[in-house]
């Protein structure tokens, strides 16, 4: 994250600068090729102002001269006789002309037209030739300082215009060749149309110079003497009272002169300089600038005096140079434009730098010119020095985003090292502990970590540690504990398996014993035979023992006349219940035998002999019984049971209470006070229904018991029945209600019925 | 005063327990011997060992009872009877037929009973 601000703030860091350095860069840059355009600019118009001032120099002298008609013939004529081949001159047939010979110091040009018959100079002409000779005094030394120039001359007003020049040349002679004809015309109007007539106006009124100075610059054209391209630099002399014209000085230069001045302009590889007329027309450039800006010269041979040259602006191949905007506004402004070098568009800076206005003769009147120096630079070039300072910015920028991105990167591989380092370290500690883990998922409880680490997978391994040494503790507890519990499980096994047999032995016996007892409890019953033998009484009983042998007793007596009938129900089961039954039954039998009439003594002996044996078995039961004595149509009934049922003779049924009639038989030694008797009218065809709590407190699936009630309306409703009827109809009732239900007690019924 | 703690004999057709030295009895209870009601007989007999002024046997909620159990319930009121300053409260109800038959005798058993069927 802070490397990308970084790196981000570098790049930022490195616009601006690319930024700053560029806008200053570029404005220093312009300001060099304005300053350069304005210094150019500046050479150049001192080349000129120099040149001025030779001019100048030279029409002061000729114009004092003028002013001066006396010392201007005396001067005239004493250089004519100092040096009269000066103003002597020679009459050439051929070319209808007279110049002075050669030898002198300046030349001396007379035209056919100014020659009289003889062909020598009109009379106003040789006193012009003689005047003009003050040229070799004062031109030699202006030709020698100040500016270079290729000549200086004198040329006369309209009416005798000698041309009088420095240094010497063979100058009629170069005129003809050059401009043929021009001896038959006028000098003026030949080779300068309309500059005389602007001069003529100047005296006239000196304001309506178009620049304020006598100057007159012309147009580049080929010299009639050296056959060079020069530019003329005129002054025209004024008569003695300033009214018309005396004649002109003058001066040239090479247009050489003026294009050194700009083509010396170095700037960059390949910028360069040009010099241009205001109508676009480059009078200098250097040959390669020229090709660039896609200039093409051509003499304008077809205008009228001297040989101009053509090489304008507007005629370039170059659109961007042919509409250059010359004019004032776009003085010393930078421009920038695009130009066409072999297909390809390359861009350049143009700065055209104004020259001081100057009166200018091109042809006709006289205008005022103000030339432009022209730099021109490409971009590429003038801009070097940005796009290094860019490329250095960029440079460096990128050196230190590759510092930066070096930095980052090493940070980072400190860090991952790090991370890496700590991460192995923990995760060394985490498969140390998994691989624990795993011996000990394999049971190798004697494994354990070893981590140094004092961090949390540290804890860990201790943590774990500790696990596994409570594991190993509690597995090896556990195997110990398994060993010994298998042992002890092997034990009880043993001893289970002796006590099944026991038990087995065990249940045998009790098998045994539950047949013995219920042999005894049915052998001891009275036989039907019995039962049937009884006069008066027509017995029927039902006895059928629990699951288990129970206690309930029955027995029917009798001794003579005398019948006893028992019932009577001991508590709980088994083989002890059928004993103590049997006990029971064989005292009642003694007792009947011994003739023991009183049903309260019967009963009173009877538990007396029971509780004692009782006692020394230590059983701890006891049993409900009641005795019930028949004589005639009279029941003695004694004892505590069940109540009794009686059904009457015509349906009618009376339940008899026996709690009052008795204690339970072996509860207590002496029960006589509590036993007691009740008398009940038996008569013919009544029925006493006994039972024991079997029937009673037998439940159906509800666990509704079959009650006394139901007993009651089941034997009323088989009243006039045989005894063994009622009997067999009590007992369906009773198996009805019990249904599946289990049979908790022995069930005991014992109908008697009054014969 | 030796307080007798609560205890409580629990089967899926009665429940037995104490509170201070009163006996509950609840349900149906069908004894098949008297050695099962051994257990009903030992509580019964812990809280006569705590010499209460008057023990209450409450049988009100007791539906059914064999021979067995009142065999046990006679035992238990001759056992009473030798703890002359024990008194014998014993609460039922004429409504269920084994009381009605065979609480009387308790009273039998042991004058001082005093029998509420209420």
């Amino acid at each position: 994250m802070s490397g990308g601000l970084a790196l981000w703030n570098v790049q930022k860091l490195s616009r601006d600068a690319t930024s700053e350095v560029g806008e200053g860069l570029t404005t220093a840059n312009q300001e060099y090729i304005r300053s350069y355009a304005e210094s150019t600019a500046l050479s150049v118009d001192l080349l000129l102002d120099r040149v001025h001032g030779d001019v100048k120099a030279l029409a002061g002298v000729l114009q004092a001269q003028i002013d001066d008609p006396g010392r201007q013939q005396q001067v005239g004529a004493t250089l004519s006789q100092e040096a009269p081949g000066s103003a002597k001159v020679v009459y050439d047939a051929r070319g209808d002309w007279a110049q002075n010979l050669p030898g002198a110091p300046s030349v001396v040009s007379v035209w056919g037209y100014l020659l009289g018959a003889d062909h020598s100079p009109l009379p106003g002409v040789q006193r012009e030739i003689e005047d003009s000779t003050v040229l070799d005094l004062v031109a030699p030394t202006l030709m020698a300082s100040g500016a270079s120039k290729l000549q200086m001359y004198y040329i006369g007003p309209k009416e005798r215009p000698i041309f009088r020049t420095v240094p010497y040349t063979d100058q009629a002679q170069t005129f003809d060749r050059l401009y043929p004809g021009h001896n038959k015309a006028e000098f003026w109007e030949f080779f300068f149309p309309g500059i005389y007539g602007s001069w003529q106006q100047w005296a006239r009124d000196s304001a309506s110079r178009p620049v304020a100075d006598d100057i007159t610059q012309t147009a580049p054209y080929t010299d009639a003497i050296t056959g060079k391209l020069i530019v003329s630099f005129f002054h025209p002399l004024w008569t003695r009272d300033r009214t018309g014209i005396a004649g002109t000085a003058g001066a040239d230069i090479t247009l050489d002169q003026l294009a050194e001045v700009v083509e010396r302009v170095k700037i960059a590889g390949t910028g360069f300089g040009f010099l241009t007329m205001s109508t676009g027309n480059v009078v200098a450039i250097n040959p390669s600038g020229q090709a660039i800006i896609g200039l093409t010269s051509s003499s304008d041979a077809g205008t009228q005096g001297v040989t101009g040259l053509e090489r304008s602006l507007r005629g370039s191949t170059q659109p961007a140079i042919a509409s250059l905007p010359l004019d004032q506004n776009n003085d010393g402004v930078i421009q920038h434009i695009m130009l066409d070098d072999k297909g390809e568009r390359v861009p350049y800076i143009v700065v055209l730098k104004r020259l001081k206005p100057t009166n200018l003769w091109s042809s006709g009147p006289i205008k005022s010119e103000m030339m432009s120096v022209g730099i021109v630079v490409p971009e590429r070039e003038i801009y070097a020095s940005l796009f290094a300072a860019q490329k250095s910015i960029s440079r460096a920028t990128n050196r230190i985003l590759l510092f930066q991105i070096a930095a980052i990167a090493v940070s980072l591989l400190i860090v991952f090292a790090a991370v890496l380092g700590i991460s192995k370290r923990i995760t060394a500690g985490l498969r140390a502990l998994a691989s624990a883990a795993q011996r000990l998922q394999s049971k190798d409880y004697s494994v354990r970590v070893n981590i140094p680490t004092r961090d949390e997978v540290g804890a860990a391994g201790i943590a774990f540690n500790r696990m596994a040494e409570q594991i190993s503790f509690h597995t090896e507890n556990l195997e110990q504990l398994v060993d010994e519990r298998t042992r002890e499980l092997g034990d009880a096994n043993q001893e289970i398996s002796a006590l099944n047999e026991k038990l087995q032995d065990e249940n045998v016996r009790l098998g045994a014993e539950l047949a013995v007892a219920r042999q005894i409890q049915m052998m001891v019953l009275p036989k039907q035979i019995e039962l049937e033998a009884i006069p008066g009484l027509e017995i029927a009983a039902y006895m059928r023992p629990a699951d288990e042998v129970g206690g309930d007793y029955y027995d029917v007596l009798q001794n003579g006349p005398r019948v006893k009938i028992g019932i009577g129900d001991v508590t709980g089961h088994g083989l002890e219940s059928g004993v103590l039954m049997l006990m029971v039954q064989s005292v009642a039998r003694a007792l009947q035998e011994t003739d023991e009439g009183d049903p309260h003594q019967f009963l009173d002996r009877l538990n007396r002999a029971i509780y004692k044996n009782i006692e020394r078995t230590n059983s701890g039961k006891h049993l409900s019984l009641a005795f019930l004595d028949f004589e005639d149509e009279r029941v003695t009934l004694s004892g505590q049971h069940e109540d009794v049922l009686v059904v009457r003779a015509d349906g009618a049924v009376e339940r008899i209470d026996t709690i009052d009639l008795g204690l339970p038989v072996g509860l207590e030694n002496d029960i006589s006070k509590f036993i007691a008797t009740r008398d009940i009218l038996f008569g013919s065809g009544d029925v006493i229904v006994l039972h024991t709590d079997g029937v009673t407190e037998a439940e159906d699936q509800d666990k509704t018991l079959f009650g006394f009630e139901r007993l009651c309306r089941s034997a009323q409703k088989r009243h006039g029945s045989s005894a063994e009827e009622i009997k067999c109809g009590i007992i369906d009732d009773l198996m009805a209600h019990i249904g599946i239900q289990k049979i908790h007690d022995d069930i005991t019924l014992v109908i008697i019925r009054h014969t | 005063m030796k307080r007798c703690q609560a205890m409580e004999i629990k089967t899926d057709d009665y429940r037995v327990w104490t509170e201070e030295s009163e006996i509950f009895f609840y349900g149906a209870m069908r004894l098949a011997s008297s050695d099962a009601g051994a257990p009903i007989a030992a509580l019964a007999a812990s809280v006569l060992a705590s010499n209460p002024a008057s023990i209450t046997l409450n049988l009100k909620d007791l539906h059914f009872l064999n021979s067995s159990g009142i065999n046990l319930l006679a035992k238990f009121t001759i056992e009473v009877r030798k703890h002359p300053d024990v008194r014998l409260v014993v609460r039922g109800t004429p409504d269920i037929p084994w009381q009605s038959k065979s609480l009387p005798n308790l009273k039998k058993l042991h004058p001082a009973v005093v029998l509420l069927m209420d």
